[in-house]
């Protein structure tokens, strides 16, 4: 049971930064996992975390949701400092892996992480599955679902509890264009109802549905902006060579 | 069969072992430790101690084989107490004072006269060998003593009734390790699979807690256990008899062990010992990283237990440098609960019962905390 008194988000949004993180640092050995990242958050948008496989996008999630403590430097989420057992309840987090049950049903799973989450009643695990469409599957085996659906269970497993804030671990990789597309829509659909969503991926041309993007190299994030300004702070149309320029400019190119 | 491809599959075999360290050195080093152990156990086993309860029986023939009888007993490192009869060596075992009482009859010297050896009845097999030893000297003694023919001597027990049934001795112990091995392989693959899926990773960053999930682990899978012992138990002591059915001749289902104590009271000491069994394969579950390293516990974990609780090679007779181990092995305090239940009848009244619970109780909520600690996360 969530016992502790959260501070009521609701009464005022926008009033403080949905989620903060200052001068966080993780090393793993002599690797500089993540390496002094600050940033504030606002509520209510989608945040793109863009970079190559092992910039840190995975480890500064894992940071920012309280699942590793940072070597230095603080994360607050909701106006809580992190790491927090309670707070998990307003954080929804899509992992890279699927992450659920292959032997329960998509509606056993759903349940199960709803419960997790300290849900009671049906209502918000039917919106979160009918959101991806799996509402009529419910009776289904997860282990007979194509990887398309076991990725939207998935989602639909981190939105059982109507998190305010969202993350999500590269949740379109391995993933069709137009489950893709989908994907994208429901992420506005709920940014517009209020929710935080910060999304990684290693795709350039995602970015683009993102209101704010942060580029990621080695474990920093060398630029920050809509997608507009960082094309015209690179000079270029073109936000791979973008990141490039970027990478190149803050001397961690490859 | 073209040469080039069978080399490339078993480069990649070697390769691939080469690089699983832990597979390497339990490839080599279990054999090892499994026969040195066995070898040290059969070879190394000592003569277990024996204390004898002695019963002259008052007459002037019984005085003096008694007292040749001690010294003989006591010129092989036997300790002798002097007990006034039957009933008063009775009590030195079953208190633990003694571990065969020899009760010599009134009428010893005449025919038809019988020699009364007693035994605990809990371990038979450990004790077969202490009654082994006594016996030998006590014929020897009395042949010469006596210038009549041998008299019989009688096998009795404290506990139950001395049985010829070849099983009854095993029965309980089996039980109880089959429990726990299969819940401890049960357990281990399923956590492991709850690591190495992502779903606990997933379950870390919901408001559950580490206490939440072990406690919610055991009672899951002592349910199922709960189950198997039901049946194991209904197994190993029921017997049904189907009559004959057409040309089918009648037949049994079951293998009639008999018990002198409540089933139900044996069932509590499994379902005890289970509980650790799945803390047991949860914490187990951190070191591994495939289920084939959950089985590698196998040799390490389930087999010493198996060797040195009393299953196959009696407490009594192990060798001394492992004696301590045994007080370690949750299993040794199920076959001894279940000994208890089965062979003396005991229940839930008996103190020694009562401490075999308690122990097997804390061993449990040990393992289960530890088992806690291994879910890793920032937020307990």
């Amino acid at each position: 049971m969530v016992s502790e008194v959260l501070p009521d988000i609701e009464r005022d949004p926008g009033a403080r930064p949905a989620i903060r993180a200052a001068g966080l640092v993780k090393t793993f050995g002599t690797i500089r996992a993540v390496d002094d990242v600050s940033f504030d958050l606002a509520p209510g948008r989608i945040y793109g975390l863009l970079g190559p496989n092992g910039s840190g996008k995975t480890t500064l999630i894992r940071l920012l949701t309280g699942m590793a403590r940072p070597a230095a430097g603080t994360v607050e989420v909701l106006g809580v400092a992190m790491p927090s057992r309670p707070n998990l309840s307003r954080i929804g987090y899509m992992t890279q892996s699927d992450g659920v049950y292959p032997a329960l049903t998509v509606g056993e799973n759903a349940r199960f992480f709803a419960a997790a989450y300290g849900v009671t009643g049906d209502a918000a695990v039917l919106d979160a599955l009918t959101l991806v469409d799996l509402a009529d599957r419910q009776g289904d085996v997860t282990s007979t679902l194509s990887g398309g659906q076991r990725r939207r269970l998935s989602l639909a497993c981190a939105l059982t509890h109507r998190p305010p804030v969202l993350f999500l671990d590269e949740p379109t990789v391995g993933i069709d264009p137009l489950l893709r597309v989908q994907f994208w829509g429901h992420f506005r659909t709920l940014a517009e109802a209020g929710t935080t969503i910060v999304v990684s991926s290693h795709v350039m041309d995602e970015a683009d549905r993102c209101d704010e993007l942060l580029f990621m190299r080695s474990g920093r994030v060398i630029a920050r902006g809509t997608g507009r300004q960082i094309r015209d702070r690179a000079g270029t149309d073109d936000l791979e060579q973008a990141f490039l320029a970027f990478a190149s400019e803050n001397g961690v190119g490859r | 069969m073209n040469a080039r491809r069978l080399r490339a599959i078993f480069r990649r075999v070697v390769s691939e072992f080469r690089r699983d360290h832990r597979s390497i050195a339990l490839l080599f080093a279990a054999p090892i430790l499994m026969t040195g152990l066995i070898t040290f156990i059969v070879r190394e086993g000592q003569a277990p101690s024996v204390t004898v309860a002695l019963v002259h029986g008052g007459s002037p023939i019984g005085q003096v084989v008694s007292d040749r009888l001690r010294s003989a007993l006591e010129a092989e490192d036997i300790t002798v107490i002097a007990a006034v009869d039957e009933s008063a060596a009775r009590a030195a075992i079953t208190n633990g004072q003694a571990d065969v009482g020899v009760v010599l009859p009134v009428d010893l010297g005449r025919p038809g006269a019988t020699i009364t050896a007693i035994t605990n009845g809990m371990d038979p097999i450990g004790e077969g060998t202490q009654l082994g030893i006594v016996r030998g000297i006590l014929v020897a003694t009395a042949t010469a003593a006596l210038d009549a023919p041998l008299p019989t001597v009688e096998h009795a027990t404290a506990y139950g009734v001395p049985t010829d049934d070849p099983i009854a001795p095993y029965a309980p112990a089996i039980v109880g390790f089959l429990a726990y091995f299969f819940v401890y392989i049960l357990t281990g693959i399923s956590f492991l699979r709850e690591r190495t899926g992502g779903t606990l990773e997933r379950l870390m960053a919901t408001p559950v807690t580490r206490g939440e999930i072990v406690t919610g682990y055991t009672l899951g899978f002592t349910l199922f256990a709960g189950l198997q012992v039901a049946l194991l138990m209904i197994w190993s002591l029921g017997t049904i008899r189907v009559p004959a059915i057409g040309p089918l001749p009648e037949f049994a289902i079951g293998l009639g062990v008999a018990t002198a104590g409540n089933p139900a009271v044996a069932f509590l000491v499994v379902l005890l010992l289970a509980v650790g069994a799945v803390s047991l394969g949860i914490f187990l579950s951190t070191f591994a990283r495939t289920e084939l390293q959950i089985v590698q516990f196998i040799p390490l974990v389930i087999v010493p237990q198996f060797l040195l609780s009393g299953i196959l090679f009696p407490i009594s007779g192990l060798p001394e440098i492992l004696q301590p181990l045994v007080g370690l092995m949750p299993v040794s305090y199920a076959v001894d609960g279940l000994r208890q239940v089965f062979i003396a009848g005991a229940d839930l009244s008996s103190g020694s019962l009562q401490l075999d619970l308690l122990v097997l109780a804390v061993i449990a909520a040990f393992f289960g905390l530890i088992a806690s600690l291994t879910i890793r996360r920032e937020v307990a």
